[in-house]
């Protein structure tokens, strides 16, 4: 089930409306049930990926906490960790490994190749990516001992697949999500309100933006022969607006439908846009991975306490493969590289440490022309054509290509920029508090109203569903 | 207390909503993207509505009149006002939605249904326009514009993609059985069937596409024979006589590049479409078999494209039945 759709407006009301009649300890088992029916909405086998992930971590876990025997545990961690990134590793990488790493070398021959592609032609499970970094971060957790494990395996199940956060994030550590599932929540008027405006502010940037965007962007990506150099530039810029809305918008309905169900979920965004730097651009990037890459790879790898040389080798193994994370292509490998690369030339220059005001805008065009030309390789179906796309921005040319361009989407597209800066971090609803009942019912009636009449009507489901 | 007043000011804004969105974006979006409600209104001031896909109105644009079948229907009846519903690729499920959407108080008195035999086939009714017709079915519905609007911003029609599609379409082709010998037992069998040499070959393309289009034997099962009772349904209900009118398809070119167990199957289901629609109370016209080859415009795939003859040969059919009905 996709937040924008009919069968969500209907599904999350009736669990609302169940969550605050039901008994306190029977709401738990609610919102499990409700989140298989969630996903199992989409597609119920691969219901059974969750179950194995479930399982399996949560027996590896109990006996991380129970075993003294530090072999053992090792052991045990490796299991978990393989059966995870193993199933992740398949499900998503397998067809992109055999094709395009084994087959260019000559590993696999044709018939081989053949032989693959014609029997293990599968969809990606949605959200396994996700769902799969937060319970390795679980089973992690407990091998360090930084939590204790649950001993219910139907509350950790309900830990697992949260439905509001499972499929796209954010990803959540146990630490933080897993008591407030089962505290008790009495009926909180602010909690609903504040919930509902996330919702109905992110389902504005999703269906209004993102999704009016996506067609232009579509349009010069896979005519970028016949773009202009104006076009390039605007169809890079666009994606980059395009995906931040499309991301933004749909962490926001979750964060909106967790805090309506009286969780707090953390914030994934903040004004991202805003950046002078690499670094702190992914301080305010979909932060729940970032800071998931930084606790669980970057740290045990040494992080920065190291020599210069292995906290480069360190810095580009995490942008890779936080590249990797994203999708199956050698386009994400580059786009984490230039993030990685651009990040150890800015620490070892000591640019993105000047403070003076001066350098301020420079900072600031500097990090955005590397975040946007790294967007180029992201949209891209494969290196070749990122780089005809980058090279087509450098010379000036004209284009025959005609762009449906109107008034409405500049104005969303300008409106979204100004309340991102404006209200970051999801601040909408504190302004909106700030204003008298009828403001707010204006500002409502125009969200709803553009929602209705105005949203993009191409099927375009949240980009990152296929991560 | 606080929810419930919140609802109440949602539940009178939405109301206001829809009504800002009739007087100012509607009728815009409308002609943008589903500009066939905006006939609606033209065709319920006529006597005889005729409903078609591309067959009425795609004449060989080289050399002769553009007049379609239902104006040479008109020229052959001017004391009837003849109108028509004009949608590539539609179907009786499209027309049928919009027949709905006729007011009660029109001057209808006749509704002519084109039956075209491959609609009722898996190459048509899991085609990849079926996806942008639906969604454009969205704004058809009788309900609130707005909330049509929304619907079709949260994609609610059946949406599938094209590779779902082709890929329903090819099991259809090969798990329905035929009742024929055992190489032609389904359509993929019988495409395998190489009478005309390979692939390049353009006569064993277009065999191929005679195949996958009219291969299939009618049953109350098929999912185009519903969506023309639902027709009949509305016919029934507004007091209109319903004509349906089962095109005329290429059996010559289709007998010369596949054969009889081909044509007999074409010839058995437009008989089995006469018999039911009659007996569920319509008038029909059978013209499977009226034109010969060299009235059919496209020479590179099965369509019910007509030239002037063949459009004016129909329409004398057809102008004839209206005159002695």
């Amino acid at each position: 089930m996709v937040f924008n759709s009919l069968p969500f407006l209907i599904f999350f009301p009736t669990i609302i409306l169940l969550y605050y009649v039901l008994p306190h300890r029977y709401r738990w088992l609610l919102l499990l049930l409700a989140s298989y029916f969630f996903y199992g909405f989409w597609k119920v086998e691969y219901l059974s990926l969750i179950v194995f992930s479930t399982v399996v971590d949560f027996y590896v876990a109990r006996y991380l906490n129970q075993s003294d025997v530090q072999a053992r545990r090792r052991l045990a961690l490796s299991f978990s960790l393989f059966s995870n990134l193993g199933l992740l590793f398949f499900f998503k990488y397998s067809n992109w490994f055999m094709n395009d790493v084994l087959h260019p070398i000559s590993f696999i021959s044709d018939g081989n190749l053949h032989f693959w592609n014609s029997n293990w032609n599968f969809l990606l499970p949605v959200g396994i990516s996700f769902y799969t970094f937060q319970t390795i971060s679980y089973t992690i957790d407990v091998y360090y001992r930084r939590i204790t494990p649950e001993t219910n395996p139907f509350k950790f199940a309900l830990f697992v697949s949260f439905f509001p956060q499972l499929v796209a994030g954010p990803i959540e550590r146990f630490s933080h999500l897993n008591h407030q599932l089962f505290k008790r929540v009495d009926f909180d008027y602010a909690n609903i309100q504040n919930g509902a405006r996330l919702m109905l502010y992110g389902l504005f940037i999703k269906m209004c933006v993102a999704d009016n965007i996506a067609p232009i962007v579509d349009q010069i990506f896979d005519s970028q022969d016949e773009a202009s150099t104006q076009q390039l530039w605007a169809g890079m810029g666009l994606f980059g607006i395009q995906i931040y809305s499309d991301f933004h918008g749909y962490s926001l309905i979750a964060i909106g439908a967790a805090r309506m169900l009286g969780i707090k979920l953390m914030d994934n965004f903040n004004a991202p846009y805003a950046s002078l730097s690499i670094r702190e651009f992914w301080t305010r990037w979909h932060i729940s991975l970032s800071s998931w890459f930084r606790d669980y790879l970057f740290i045990p790898l040494g992080g920065s306490r190291v020599n210069w040389l292995r906290f480069g080798v360190n810095i580009l193994i995490v942008f890779i493969l936080s590249g990797l994370w994203h999708g199956a292509n050698w386009t994400f490998i580059m786009w984490g590289a230039i993030h990685g690369f651009y990040y150890l030339i800015e620490r070892w220059t000591g640019f993105s440490s000047m403070k003076s005001n001066a350098m301020k805008p420079i900072q600031w065009i500097t990090t955005m022309l590397v975040v946007f030309i790294a967007w180029v390789f992201f949209r891209s179906p494969d290196i070749a054509s990122g780089l005809d796309y980058i090279s087509g921005l450098l010379y000036f040319h004209k284009g025959s290509l005609l762009l449906d361009w109107n008034v409405l989407l500049i104005s969303f597209i300008g409106l979204f920029m100004l309340s991102d800066l404006a209200f970051s971090n999801g601040k909408i609803s504190d302004w909106l508090d700030s204003k008298s009942f009828v403001s707010r019912w204006i500002v409502y009636a125009l969200m709803i109203y553009s929602i209705m009449a105005f949203s993009g009507t191409v099927n375009h489901p949240f980009i990152y569903f296929q991560f | 207390m606080k929810i419930a007043t919140r609802i109440l000011v949602l539940a009178m804004l939405l109301p206001a909503l829809n009504w800002l969105y009739v007087h100012t974006s509607y009728k815009s979006y409308l002609f943008e993207e589903a500009d066939q409600l905006l006939q609606v209104e033209k065709v319920a001031n006529c006597d005889v509505v005729y409903t078609s896909a591309s067959s009425n109105f795609s004449p060989d644009p080289w050399h002769e009149s553009h007049k379609k079948i239902s104006e040479f229907i008109g020229e052959s009846n001017p004391e009837l006002l003849i109108e028509a519903f004009n949608i590539p690729a539609s179907h009786a499920r499209i027309h049928t939605i919009l027949l709905r959407r006729i007011p009660p108080s029109s001057s209808i008195r006749t509704v002519i249904a084109t039956v075209n035999l491959r609609s009722f086939g898996a190459d048509w009714q899991n085609s990849i326009l079926e996806t942008p017709l639906n969604k454009k079915n969205v704004m058809y519905a009788d309900r609130p514009p707005l909330l049509n609007r929304f619907l079709v911003s949260l994609n609610f029609y059946d949406n599938k993609s094209d590779l779902e599609r082709e890929n329903i379409k090819l099991d259809l082709w090969a798990q329905t059985t035929l009742p024929l010998e055992r190489v032609k037992s389904n359509v993929i069998d019988w495409c395998a069937e190489e009478k005309w040499g390979d692939w390049t070959n353009p006569k064993r393309q277009l065999a191929d596409q005679f195949i996958k289009q009219y291969a299939f034997v009618l049953d109350e099962s098929n999912a185009t024979v519903h969506e023309f009772d639902a027709m009949i349904e509305i016919c029934k209900e507004r007091n209109w006589k319903l004509i349906m009118h089962i095109l005329p398809e290429n059996i010559e070119k289709a007998d010369s590049l596949v054969g009889s167990d081909l044509t007999d199957l074409m010839v058995q289901n437009a008989t089995w479409l006469e018999r039911r629609f009659i007996g569920k109370g319509a008038t029909v016209i059978n013209n499977v078999d009226l034109l010969p080859s060299s009235c059919f415009t496209d020479k590179d795939f099965p369509t019910e494209h007509y030239n002037e003859v063949g459009r004016r040969s129909i329409a004398s059919s057809f102008s004839n039945k209206l005159k002695t009905d």
